[in-house]
């Protein structure tokens, strides 16, 4: 049964709960460096897809680190999947998607999966079924026999995926992961997201790419030197309270001229009124359906058609 | 052969390297125990250090044998396979057949012993390159991983540190292991073809042997010369031929047809590649006044390995046998003898000395010499005389009983007693072996010295009874085992050092380990004061003031303090050299070299000592890479 946040009334389940985490790096003779993290209390519920923002260096890769046992805390404690954070066991449960792609270069793509799945204890069989699986579902069949040193950035980053999800975990870490990626790579890796959050599993992600977190994450912590400044839902937070927006179709330039008559009638003080723009990467998208669609054809000039 | 350091036999080595190593484990794992405590207790306070310490205990524990997976560790030794190959360890075999080439062409086949130059040289050379693999794969594999940050995705997996480690080594030697029996392989044929030569014989190369003024039938001559050498032929009345041993070797020899149409087909050497299994003895010094004595006599050599007698004197060396029986010699007791010859008046250097060999019953007393023999002074090689002691002993040059004298505190006491000597068996003019001679199983060989003012010199492993030969092909992969074994503990060693060192700098602390390894008997002895010269200390200072190592340091606060100094060090390098396997101890390219079997005895201590040494280390370094931070 899938206890997520968005259920009213069930309690739900900690993943990931950090008490007081904080991380120091320290020089060869002892001397603090860097505080990296400070204090960090922090709660992840089972279902959610949380996301960790902040500039470079304000401790988000620290945090992942820390979850994942790779550092181990100054002061404090991370309790991962009911485990320390430095217990190898609680791993069987995680899939983690590194800041780059640190895979070996001299595997085939295959072979890459096959290793990671016989770090799980796989069964032969079970390996086998899961890596073509995976590498069908990361778009990676036909290069399944290629080394991963003859991989585009891209094809490697979707690899990395593969990897993490090798174990079919219930906590995915993803460490910046629509770096690399095109628009439809991008776009691929947050659908995916989606419906691993779908599944009930647990994510937790970094970036420093605000539109993709704004798009897939349920709740965000902003750090900022170490700090948690911010921590909420991505909708409450962003919700603008005094502005109210309308958008309509149909009617004409009549109507809007009622609209703001209106609206100046009751007081009111109108900001901005004229057609909404779509994003970059919907474009861009959309290019790509109507090529795939009809191709040799140009698509059009822009999204109003005139082509200036 | 030169054995100066003869392993005991298995069990008494093994409780005695047992205890030693619980002792060397022990220390090491308190001291461990303390640094680690230190660290953790510097940061978070002493008991909450205590209880880390304790629970990296109890985890290591679970990790090495309760969660421990063979999956896990195939999975990243298959990694390791791949990382070598990627690294091209190939490129080991390559340099190594390179060097063969170019051997080829500078080994002398015309040498006095080709084979022993043939062996030592593709053993040694399997073992440099070995190590050097070794070597480099071991300390750069984890810090490459770690730099390129690789090791993130695995250590993510629920891999434990001792998996990563297990596996890393097991995949490492498996590699080693292919690369090992390659070279096994190419050195056999090399050595083989190496020493491959054929002579010719005609029938104008043969004479008649003539005896007593008429000629005898038999044919006598020599081959044609082939590296150096020509072998004396015989060929007798019934066409059967002999060749007789030059160099080392000899040939077989097939006669087709007779008369002066005959034709003489010589076959490929045989005896170069032997591997003897001699029974050795226990070696025990009779000096010139007829009394036993712990050692022989020193002739001024530095090297005390071989004690010497006195000639023409009672004085002799007695080796005793035991489990003598008809069952293991039915013929009699085949003896390979290796002799120290010193003369104290040179005259002809050239002409040998004169020694008898005699057996003795150690219980009646009965001492019945069976062979003259010739020895000299200077061989080119150390000469290997072939005697034996027959089965049944006929007209024996001497006859005696002879009592043997033990100075004890009591007096004199003689074996065997007055009362038991019987003079009787003297009379006797045919002896059986082991009717005779051999008490129990028991049998004493004398070797002594004729001339006088000439002395003859021995230690234990200078006479053996050659009991068999072995396959020099089996004894030939011993040896390569014996590099597998070093290869390995290089390897542990290497992977540890990797744990916590930079690539470079654990490739130079692994070089320490095999050079400290290599030379650990002498750094022991060091540390045990049983060096000339005094300490590290003292020996620097005699070094840089040009004092001879035998004299003693003037008194003073300054030899005071290089004492004391000497002390510490010592300390250090006792314990330095507990934890240094002792590498020089694991080449038997000597003993394939001179054709002789290595035991299975020496190969089983070997292999436990490795164990002892690879396992402990891996321990180690599993806490090394536990307690150090993945992502720095």
């Amino acid at each position: 049964m899938q206890t997520g946040v968005n259920t009213p009334h069930a309690v739900p389940e900690v993943v990931v709960e950090t008490r007081n985490l904080t991380k120091i790096y320290r020089d060869f003779w002892g001397r603090q460096k860097v505080r990296a993290l400070k204090a960090l209390d922090l709660t992840i519920y089972k279902g959610e897809i949380f996301g960790l923002l902040g500039p470079n260096g304000s401790g988000k890769t620290t945090t992942m680190k820390l979850l994942l046992g790779l550092l181990f805390p100054t002061e404090g404690q991370a309790i991962v999947l009911g485990k320390d954070a430095t217990d190898v066991s609680k791993n069987e449960r995680i899939g983690y998607l590194p800041e780059e792609t640190y895979l070996y270069r001299f595997l085939t793509g295959e072979e890459t999966l096959d290793f990671f799945g016989r770090l799980f204890n796989m069964p032969a069989a079970v390996r086998r079924q899961r890596t073509a699986e995976l590498l069908e579902l990361v778009g990676l069949t036909g290069a399944r026999r290629r080394q991963v040193r003859e991989y585009s950035k891209g094809m490697a980053r979707r690899l990395g995926l593969a990897q993490a999800l090798i174990n079919d975990p219930d906590l995915i870490l993803l460490d910046e992961p629509t770096t690399g990626l095109d628009p439809i790579g991008t776009r691929a890796m947050k659908d995916l997201i989606l419906r691993l959050k779908d599944q009930g599993k647990t994510i937790i992600m970094c970036s420093h790419l605000l539109a993709d977190v704004q798009d897939v994450c349920d709740r965000i912590g902003i750090l900022y030197q170490g700090e948690l400044k911010e921590l909420g839902r991505v909708d409450a937070l962003l919700k603008v309270r005094d502005v109210t927006e309308i958008r309509f179709s149909g009617g004409d330039g009549a109507l809007v001229d009622d609209v703001k008559q209106v609206i100046e009638r009751r007081n009111g003080k109108i900001h901005f009124i004229g057609n909404p723009t779509t994003t970059l990467e919907e474009l861009f998208l959309q290019i790509i359906r109507e090529s795939e669609a009809h191709p040799g054809r140009r698509v059009r000039g822009g999204i109003s058609g005139d082509g200036r | 052969m030169v054995v100066e350091n003869p392993l005991p036999p298995f069990l008494i080595w093994f409780a005695g390297a047992l205890a030693i190593w619980l002792g060397v484990v022990a220390a090491v794992s308190l001291v461990g125990f303390f640094l680690g405590w230190l660290a953790v207790a510097l940061e978070r306070g002493p008991r909450e250090a205590v209880a880390r310490n304790w629970q990296m205990i109890c985890q290591a524990f679970q990790d090495f044998v309760r969660y421990i997976s063979g999956s896990r560790i195939s999975g990243l030794a298959y990694l390791a396979i791949k990382e070598s190959i990627r690294r091209r360890v190939i490129a080991v075999f390559v340099v190594f057949l390179v060097l063969l080439m170019f051997a080829g062409w500078h080994i002398d086949p015309a040498s006095r012993e080709p084979a022993v130059l043939y062996l030592n040289f593709v053993l040694s050379a399997t073992t440099y390159l070995m190590l050097l693999l070794a070597l480099f794969i071991a300390s750069f594999s984890l810090p490459t991983d770690i730099r390129n940050r690789t090791i993130h995705t695995v250590v993510t997996k629920p891999v434990r540190a001792s998996e990563i480690l297990l596996g890393r080594l097991s995949g490492f030697a498996l590699v080693a292991t292919v690369i090992l029996i390659g070279m096994a392989i190419v050195s056999f044929f090399f050595v083989t073809l190496g020493l491959n030569h054929r002579h010719t014989l005609t029938a104008e190369n043969l004479q008649s042997v003539t005896e007593g003024g008429g000629e005898t039938g038999t044919l006598t001559g020599l081959t044609s010369s082939v590296f150096g050498h020509r072998h004396r032929v015989y060929v007798d009345v019934g066409g059967q031929g002999r060749v007789e041993v030059a160099r080392g070797h000899y040939h077989s020899l097939r006669v087709v047809g007779s008369g002066p149409d005959a034709r003489y087909e010589i076959g490929p050497p045989e005896g170069f590649l032997l591997a003897r299994v001699p029974i050795y003895g226990k070696l025990e010094f009779r000096d010139r006044d007829g009394l036993d004595a712990d050692k022989g006599l020193n002739v001024g050599d530095e090297w005390t390995y071989r004690g010497y007698i006195q000639g023409a004197s009672p004085a002799a060396l007695i080796w005793t046998f035991e489990g003598m029986s008809p069952r293991r010699f039915p013929e009699g007791l085949p003896l390979e003898l290796t002799l120290g010859v010193f003369r104290t008046h040179k005259g002809n250097i050239e002409k040998p000395v004169l020694g008898s060999l005699a057996v003795r019953n150690p219980r009646t007393g009965l001492y019945v010499e069976t062979e003259i023999f010739e020895s000299r002074e200077f061989a080119e090689v150390p000469e290997i005389k072939r005697l034996f002691v027959p089965r049944k002993i006929v007209n024996p040059p001497s006859v005696q009983i002879i009592q043997r004298k033990k100075n004890t505190p009591e007096g004199i006491v003689l074996s065997p007693p007055p009362e038991e000597v019987r003079p009787e068996l003297t009379q006797k003019r045919e002896f059986d072996l082991y009717e005779d001679l051999v008490d129990n199983g028991r049998l004493e060989v004398w070797i002594r010295c004729i001339e006088p003012g000439q002395y003859f010199g021995a230690a234990q492993p200078d006479l053996y009874i050659r009991a068999r030969d072995g396959s020099f092909v089996i004894n030939l992969l011993k040896a390569c085992y014996g590099i597998w074994l070093v290869t390995i503990i290089v390897l542990a060693y290497g992977i540890t050092a990797s744990t916590f060192l930079s690539a470079p700098v654990a490739m130079v602390a692994t070089i320490g380990v095999l050079v400290g390894g290599l030379f650990r008997d002498f750094v022991i002895k060091l540390a045990l004061g049983q060096t000339y010269g005094g300490g590290p200390f003292e020996s620097l200072y005699r070094l840089v003031t040009q004092e001879n190592v035998m004299s003693e340091l003037e008194p003073g606060l300054g030899t005071l303090l290089l004492k004391m100094a000497d002390v510490i060090a010592r300390g250090f390098l006792f314990a330095v050299a507990s934890i240094l396997p002792p590498l020089g101890q694991f080449g038997w390219a000597n003993w394939v070299a001179h054709g002789f079997d290595i035991p299975w005895e020496h190969v089983l201590i070997r292999t436990l000592q490795t164990f002892a040494f690879a396992i402990p280390v891996i321990v180690a370094g599993y806490f090394f890479f536990k307690s150090r931070e993945i992502a720095e």
